[in-house]
């Protein structure tokens, strides 16, 4: 039987905060607006920082690519803190009962030499690559303009150091619970020809003042990286009796398709903007023009060395 | 170097000069029923804790150390527990983290 | 919870976790490493082996995740309970929401600055453990600063004040002193920053500036922030280790170390206790039901757990309790009442608004400090009360000087007589500069070139930069709107309050 509760019914006197109502109207908002927009301080700062010299605290001349106004831009996957966490902690606890599941059947080790040697060598030492994506992207975190943009670089910073350890947690795995694996991927990374074009890349990318144009040059390496190694090789996986490597990639595969989503936007936002949008062009295209050759000379050193071990050229 | 210079009428005053086994270390917890198996376990490893009991908070305290050993708590538990779980039963802290490992949590001030 | 990771390891926790974290860092060889971390010099700290950093938390990415999603899920459940039941009805009074406005408009930008700048600390610190540290404060803190906003959002439906702090702490006078105490941290360099937010502020003062308004809304019926409080104080824990492990790092890296430390030490005790002051007003007078007075609070989380707990382990690296301490202690009977006198003549001009204390309110202040209140206190307030039972307000007619460092305004007494307002006088460059007390003057004249470029309020004003030249330009552009300020007595939110608690309630709206 249903019945219907009776209560005190206040009219609220306004639906959001003024910022908000200035903004969209007067009518409930969402938390991502409430906990988004016009956070970031705008004007009146103190003291200017010791660290840099014509710069304020907050300042969109930390890169070339500008917004007029960085809340036309809002991250398509509605993240703020809450729901970032909700959703990654779903991703971690499925990769936990993947390599849960990997680990009690010691699949990994079963895994056929050559698919072992790509884990290895050249998918583990790959953590250190996100690490250093990390490092890139939490400066975006700091110096971008705008609550709307730099939220999302927070978020990949602390993304990229999960799939860095992701990527760890199958090294232990790989290496029957130790640390050996990780030891020689390590090596592989400082050491390994096959490596050195991503390490120096990924090195130089590290010290680009810009932010953002450390963002997009990584991107760009992320962008023939991840279909290289994880989504590209899945099938080939599945089909070579490696299984186990397309359950563990599937995670980070999945975790690429949500970094498109807010990247592409926030791109498109540049090359869309009212004022800057052609400034903003000029500059996107010359960093593809930079970064993307780099890009493809790293991963193509490392796809050298995939085909030739899963064709059976090299042990 | 630096100096304390004085400031107004009244020196800096020294602190306690007690030695760091009778400070008071101390943890709060929050007061809610999955709680119980830890705070039992606090309790049987420390013989003379105090726990004072506030509005959903429960106030732990010990003379110098406190330890949390994951084998009373799994005892108490019922079930299996891993150390970082304290981190969802943790509300704040008096004191040093001196050691934290997969076995056992220890709360002391160190000199 | 589902355990993720099966029980038998081979690793131990600390091994596993620094596989995990500093193991993902390696010494670049195609780039310098000064073209890598370039500000991690200059301040003159010496680090000699960043790998001596401990981390007695060991929380890795996937349990940071499950942990963190855990505490929010039942966070918001409580937040929508609480907007679902109209809960703010049961709170003490509407007047309590007072102390809520100056916490949004005062506490939550400097949530979302410490975000902000962790992340320069992610980014440049040359130690990757301190750096994943660092990183997840970042994280931590938009967690604050959010969950802030949406703890209150609902009070901002119903009540003045709430609507626009993220501007109003860039513009109004009294928010300048918490914004410049943290733009003065983010100016600094990197280990300045750790020293004084991660060690001064998270650990030093911490229960002093957070525990008064989480209590304060327990005992004023206040659910959602006190669950909100609770829910941020294990994320504290992490920051207060990060603080403590920050300073015993440095101090034991090098001895030169030492005497730099010591001087931040001095520098942000003292910052962070005078912006703390507005704290101390807000827990005196501002709360219906008060927990337990400043003097009271000062005594036990700073006197006893910090002088008393925390310093004498400090002494072992020749860490000496701060230089003007013994200012704070001497003024702990007046800081409050000083405070919100000022806060109750001028809030006309504030987000928020203040009354005389009652009667009864009075007999509990001088309960508190025997030994000030009935003497220096309850006579002006008394005045006060008996303007207004002749229906006046005393509102102060002009601008205040404000404190060159701490910006607030110029109303504090010598800590020896309680008859002479405490000015100090600097001069740098052929200017005079004025400050409120030996440690605002002190930390000016460390760094006069810092402190010169400060966006005083009050000459803002005077030159013409906030909106025009009467006090109704001044609020408009601060984004006041009527209700927001002045008395409480009488304002809107009194009036919402009565209305809404009244014995016969208007009937529901026809359907």
């Amino acid at each position: 039987m249903q019945y219907e509760l009776r209560y005190q019914v206040i009219e609220p006197k306004r639906n959001s905060y003024q910022n908000v109502i200035d903004r969209l109207g007067d009518q409930p908002a969402t938390r991502y607006q409430e906990a988004t927009l016009d956070v970031e301080p705008r004007e009146n700062f103190h003291y200017r920082p010791t660290w840099i010299a014509g710069r304020e605290l907050y300042d969109p001349r930390y890169s070339a690519l500008r917004l007029t106004d960085p809340y036309t831009f809002a991250d398509p996957r509605g993240f703020y803190y809450t729901p970032y966490v909700t959703n990654r902690a779903a991703l971690h606890d499925e990769f936990g009962k993947t390599l849960g599941y990997l680990e009690d059947r010691d699949l990994l080790a079963k895994l056929p030499d050559a698919w072992r040697g790509v884990l290895a060598s050249v998918v583990i030492p790959l953590r250190h690559y996100e690490s250093g994506a990390q490092l890139v992207s939490v400066a975006g975190a700091r110096f971008a303009h705008g609550t709307s943009v730099e939220q999302c670089c927070t978020f990949a910073a602390f993304d990229r150091i999960g799939n860095a350890q992701m990527l760890s947690r199958v090294g232990i795995a790989l290496g029957g619970g130790t640390g050996d694996v990780l030891t020689t991927a390590k090596q592989e990374w400082l050491d390994g020809a096959h490596l050195q074009p991503l390490r120096r890349l990924t090195e130089e990318i590290m010290v680009v003042d810009d932010w953002a144009e450390g963002l997009l040059a990584i991107d760009q390496v992320d962008a023939l990286l991840y279909p290289l190694l994880y989504a590209g090789l899945d099938e080939r996986a599945l089909l070579g009796g490696a299984g186990p490597y397309s359950l563990f990639a599937q995670h980070l595969t999945r975790w690429f398709a949500d970094q498109r989503k807010w990247l592409d936007a926030l791109v498109t936002s540049w090359r869309e903007d009212p004022e800057h949008g052609a400034a903003n062009t000029g500059h996107l295209d010359r960093i593809t023009q930079t970064w993307a050759p780099r890009a493809q000379e790293a991963a193509a050193a490392l796809s050298a060395v995939v085909d030739d071990r899963l064709n059976g050229a090299t042990p | 170097m630096s100096e304390q210079a004085t400031s107004g009428p009244q020196a800096t005053p020294s602190p306690q000069a007690t030695p760091s086994t009778r400070r008071q270390v101390g943890i709060d917890l929050q007061d809610a029923e999955e709680n119980r198996a830890l705070v039992d376990a606090i309790r049987a490893d420390n013989p003379e804790l105090t726990i004072r009991h506030l509005p959903g908070l429960l106030k732990l305290q010990a003379a110098g150390r406190m330890v949390i050993n994951r084998e009373t708590v799994e005892g108490k538990l019922g079930r299996e527990w891993d150390t970082g779980e304290f981190q969802l039963a943790l509300v704040s802290y008096a004191g040093n983290f001196s050691e934290w490992d997969d076995d056992q949590i220890i709360v002391s001030w160190e000199h | 919870m589902t355990q993720a990771m099966p029980r038998k390891r081979k690793l131990p926790l600390k091994e596993r976790y620094a596989l995990l974290t500093r193991d993902l860092d390696w010494q670049p060889s195609y780039v310098g490493k000064e073209q890598l971390y370039p500000y991690t010099s200059y301040e003159g700290i010496k680090v000699h082996d960043w790998d001596g950093w401990s981390d007695p938390f060991r929380l890795t990415v996937d349990a940071y995740y499950k942990y963190q999603a855990e505490k929010d899920k039942r966070l918001y459940a409580v937040l929508d309970s609480f907007a679902q039941s109209q809960g703010h009805l049961a709170l003490s009074d509407a007047s309590y929401l007072n102390a809520i406005k100056l916490f949004i408009q005062g506490v939550t930008p400097l949530e979302y600055a410490a975000h902000r700048h962790f992340a320069y600390l992610a980014r440049y610190l040359e130690g990757p453990a301190p750096r994943f540290a660092a990183l997840c404060q970042s994280v931590d803190e938009l967690r604050h600063a959010q969950t802030q906003i949406h703890t209150i959002s609902n009070y901002n439906k119903y009540y003045g004040g709430f609507h626009s702090w993220s501007k109003m702490h860039d513009r109004v006078w009294y928010l300048s002193v918490p914004k410049s105490l943290f733009d003065d941290a983010m100016s600094a360099g990197p280990f300045e920053f750790l020293i004084s937010i991660s060690f001064s502020f998270e650990y030093l003062l911490t229960n002093l500036l957070f525990v008064p308004f989480m209590s304060g809304a327990s005992f004023n019926g206040d659910m959602p922030t006190m669950s909100f409080g609770f829910s941020a104080q294990s994320d504290e824990s992490r920051h207060m280790t990060l603080g403590l492990e920050a300073i015993k790092f440095l101090l034991e890296q090098d001895e030169a170390n030492v005497p730099i430390i010591q001087g931040w030490i001095d520098k942000w005790f003292w910052r962070a206790y005078r912006m703390s002051a507005l704290v101390a007003g807000m827990m005196d007078y501002m709360l219906p039901k008060p927990v337990m007075s400043w003097k009271e609070a000062f005594e036990l989380y700073f006197e006893d757990q910090m002088l008393g707990g925390l310093f004498p382990d400090l002494d072992f690296y020749g860490i000496k309790p701060p230089r003007h301490v013994g200012d704070a202690i001497a003024e702990k009977d007046h800081l409050s009442h000083q405070v919100y006198k000022i806060l109750h003549n001028f809030s006309f001009a504030a987000a928020f608004t203040t009354s005389t204390p009652t009667e009864e309110h009075s007999r509990w202040l001088a309960s508190q400090y025997p030994d000030t209140y009935q003497q220096l206190y309850q006579p002006v307030w008394d005045r006060h009360r008996r303007i207004e039972a002749a229906g006046g307000r005393v509102f102060f007619q002009g601008l205040p000087q404000l404190c060159q460092v701490c910006q607030i305004p110029m109303a504090f007494t010598e800590t020896d007589d309680p008859a002479r307002i405490s000015f100090r006088r600097s001069d740098y460059r052929g200017e005079t500069f004025h400050t409120c007390s030996n440690g605002c003057q002190w930390v000016f004249e460390r760094e006069p070139e810092k402190y010169v470029q400060a966006w005083l309020p009050v000459h803002q004003i005077y030159q013409g930069h906030c909106g025009g030249p009467t006090v109704p330009d001044v609020l408009a552009w601060y984004g006041i709107q009527d209700g927001d300020n002045g008395e409480y007595q009488g304002s809107p939110d009194a009036r919402s309050w009565a209305d809404w608690h009244a014995s016969n309630p208007s009937p529901a709206p026809e359907r």
